[in-house]
């Protein structure tokens, strides 16, 4: 006998078997309970509204897993605010965060407002946020808030867009190119260039000069970012959101993608991004460019603050360019987003703090953390490679250039899809035929 | 110590009858046979007392969780919404899988890696080190050998990351040798992804099966290795004669904890490859967390599971059985 089955020995199996019986069957008469779905009862519509702020002493937690200045910051600036308000804030790691986020919003002791990521749009049709569209309008929100699109969802939680309001954006984060100003120089790279061509033509010379072009990791799909931004420059924006969105019927098996999807096959197979991408981590890129390999990288502002720390002077920055010179600069991104709780009992004062996000002395705080506030003029000017970042998001929200992460609301597993289909690509194993049917198949087999 | 000795001990403890049999002369005096009946059901009853701290911590966090699943596996379930009952839909997915034959086969893979590969080092090194025993560094080399099943996985998978990495240790050891040309950004390769993870498992399980090994070595009698030797047996003669048909409960230990660790293996490679590169080193455990966490499919993921477990316990009650008949 193995000690991996102990058997009750001086106890009478039957004893023994009787008592786990016993307790089996009460869990299998409780099980109604043990599938806590949502009940149907709509609980997630506000009354009418008004924005003032209750005055009675409350208190709000708030779940998010940001782990920048920015939310504590916007958190403790409120509560200066409103000193009859107090805040207790549950922060939880990114990955955990995504896999308990759902089971916390449906306890009953939800917090009132959670950070709003992927993945949770199963908890509009659970109806366990609120919808904020009342207050929106009591507000002002369309007029201060840029990408509430984001967050507008229908009531399956299916597609994106389109439907109610469910919350804010803090802080917007979107991808551009970070080069080595350095380098640049002493390979005679003349920056920021007009069109996708001329980007490519200097990747074409850093490697010529021996060095790796664009800096990039794939072991966790980190490709996505240059792919995201080379669909945003390709594809219309309409196909675009229609799919990245989630919309009946969307496709992105289209020339353009096949295009962007042909670019990015390119620009590894000439060797212009780090070899063996498939074996390096997205994180470990950021790094290696920041200790100043390579000469280009396509990531987001979120790196904004290693790289600059990493490069000092020599940190430059500048938007992904259009295909043809003079064209709209578009380009991938995300934000922070805050959102309600439909059990919350202080819903006047939480969209108070939503409201809060869009204020000038918000600004402060999230263009500190390296994020873009919603009122982008409020945001301090700063100097060096973040002061390049914020100019460059000038020029986005002029073009009303942001789109949304192909992979985040277009279905729950294409994170993983996408990784999978990426690997392949640039490996080898498909075609970008292939690889464009392969994120179709994702797609359709959850907007079935 | 280890788990031999600690079943050597147990039959000591087991007994919890002694104590109201003490007792029981007290009530013999009022009650005659009536008593003796009682008494039996009295020491039942105590004796389930004494089981009680363990059994049911035991029945909320493993016994119930696993009937929940069970239940849940008959659902289409979100995690959120009013799951809707599907029957064996769930079932019937799983067996149509195509990435999930992929898994299987490739948990069948790891099983050389985490199970053949570690037991024979670790019978290997449990024989050197036995006979060593006494001498000087033969406690340092133990210690060292086991060290790996201290760290966590977690830790194990992030440290491993850089051993693999294009720059990595492995990397420079092949280029300072003159074999540059090797080199290869080994986690990222869809030949050698699934290959590497599973030297990885091997590095971890092989110290504990010397362990085990070594344990079992020290309950067999000295007396027939001299026998042996008198006989004019070597060392090589020895570990085939004597030390591997004694050992037998010892591999049906060894090999049921490892072929469990190799069937559900998730944690390492969410950690080192995260299923890729493409879908090279997926494996069942992960699929059960990108459905179940990712996903929304709580229903498919638990049937998974459920369908994982009883392979699993198969699996384990197949070794027990083997290693019980004599050869």
């Amino acid at each position: 006998m193995s000690p991996m089955s102990p058997s009750p020995s001086s106890l009478s199996r039957r004893t023994f078997l009787t008592a786990t019986g016993a307790i089996g069957a009460m869990a299998l008469t409780a099980c109604s309970e043990l599938t806590p779905g949502a009940s149907s009862s709509d609980k997630s519509s506000t009354g009418p509204v008004s924005t003032a702020v209750p005055a009675d002493k409350i208190t709000l937690v708030v779940a998010d897993a940001d782990d920048t200045t920015m939310t504590p910051g916007l958190l403790a600036a409120f509560r200066a605010k409103h000193p009859n308000i107090t805040v207790k804030r549950q922060y939880t790691g990114w990955d955990d965060y995504l896999k308990s986020i759902n089971t916390t919003m449906s306890a009953d002791s939800a917090p009132d407002i959670a950070q709003f990521t992927s993945g949770m749009q199963n908890l509009v049709p659970g109806r366990l946020l609120l919808k904020v569209g009342e207050y929106g309008k009591a507000y002002g929100w369309a007029e201060k808030f840029p990408g509430l699109d984001q967050i507008t969802l229908t009531q399956d939680g299916k597609t994106v867009g389109t439907g109610d309001l469910y919350g804010v954006g803090a802080g917007l984060s979107f991808e551009g190119v970070y080069y080595n100003k350095a380098k640049a120089k002493e390979l005679g790279l003349t920056t920021p260039p007009a069109t996708l061509a001329e980007l490519e033509a200097l990747f074409a010379k850093a490697k010529a000069a021996g060095e790796t072009a664009l800096v990039a990791g794939n072991l966790d799909g980190g490709l996505n970012h240059p792919f995201n931004v080379l669909l945003s420059a390709y594809l219309t924006p309409k196909d675009r959101e229609a799919w990245a969105y989630g919309h009946q019927s969307a496709t992105i098996v289209l020339p353009e993608a096949k295009t962007a999807a042909e670019t990015l096959l390119r620009w590894v197979d000439k060797g212009y991004v780090t070899p063996k991408v498939n074996g390096v981590s997205d994180n470990d890129a950021t790094a290696a460019f920041a200790k100043g390999e390579g000469v280009f990288r396509i990531s987001g502002n979120w790196a904004a603050a290693a790289v600059a720390k990493g490069l000092g002077e020599q940190a430059g920055y500048f938007n992904m360019p259009p295909v043809t010179a003079g064209g709209k600069v578009r380009t991938t991104g995300a934000g922070v987003y805050y959102c309600v709780s439909s059990k919350s009992k202080n819903a006047a004062a939480a969209a108070a703090f939503l409201d809060f996000a869009a204020s000038a002395q918000a600004a402060a705080v999230t263009a500190k953390a390296g994020f873009m506030a919603p009122d982008a003029g409020a945001m301090p000017s700063q100097s060096g490679l973040i002061g390049d970042v914020q100019q460059g998001w000038q020029t986005i929200v002029k073009d009303a250039g942001l789109q949304p992460f192909i992979q985040n609301a277009s279905s729950p597993t294409m994170g993983d899809t996408l990784t999978t289909q990426l690997q392949l690509l640039v490996g080898g194993k498909v075609t970008p035929d292939k690889f464009l049917a392969g994120l179709q198949t994702d797609y359709e087999n959850y907007h079935k | 110590m280890t788990t031999a000795d600690r079943r050597l001990t147990e039959p000591a403890r087991a007994p919890v009858a002694p104590r109201p049999t003490e007792r029981g002369p007290d009530r013999a005096g009022r009650g005659g046979r009536r008593t003796a009946r009682s008494g039996r059901r009295r020491r039942r009853a105590v004796a389930l007392l004494y089981l009680l701290p363990a059994l049911l911590p035991y029945t909320l966090f493993s016994v119930l969780p696993m009937l929940h699943t069970a239940y849940l596996s008959f659902f289409d379930w979100d995690g959120v919404t009013l799951p809707s009952f599907v029957g064996l839909d769930n079932y019937r997915r799983i067996a149509t899988d195509p990435q999930l034959r992929a898994a299987a086969w490739h948990a069948g893979a790891l099983i050389l890696f985490f199970s053949v590969l570690p037991i024979c080092v670790g019978l290997v090194a449990a024989a050197i080190v036995s006979r060593r025993a006494g001498r000087r560094g033969t406690g340092l080399v133990r210690t060292v050998l086991f060290l790996p099943q201290v760290i966590p996985l977690v830790a194990v998978g992030i440290l491993w990351r850089w051993v693999y990495a294009e720059d990595g240790i492995l990397n420079q050891g092949l280029r300072a040798v003159g074999l540059g040309g090797l080199a290869d950004a080994w986690l990222g390769s869809f030949t050698w992804a699934l290959p590497a993870v599973g030297l990885i498992g091997s590095w971890v399980v092989s110290g504990l099966c010397m362990v085990l090994f070594l344990s079992g070595t020290q309950r067999i009698d000295q007396e027939i290795y001299e026998a042996a030797r008198m006989d004019g047996a070597g060392p090589v003669r020895e570990f085939w004669s004597i030390t591997v048909p004694l050992l037998r409960p010892e591999f049906a230990v060894a090999l049921s904890i490892t072929v469990i660790a190799a069937l559900s293996s998730f944690d390492l490679i969410y950690i080192t490859t995260g299923g890729g590169p493409g879908n090279s080193t997926v494996v069942p455990g992960i699929l059960i967390y990108r459905l179940a966490f990712g996903g929304g499919a709580v229903g498919v993921a638990s049937a998974l599971a459920i369908v994982l477990t009883a392979v699993i316990s198969v699996a384990v009650l197949v070794i027990n059985r083997l290693s019980r008949e004599a050869p």
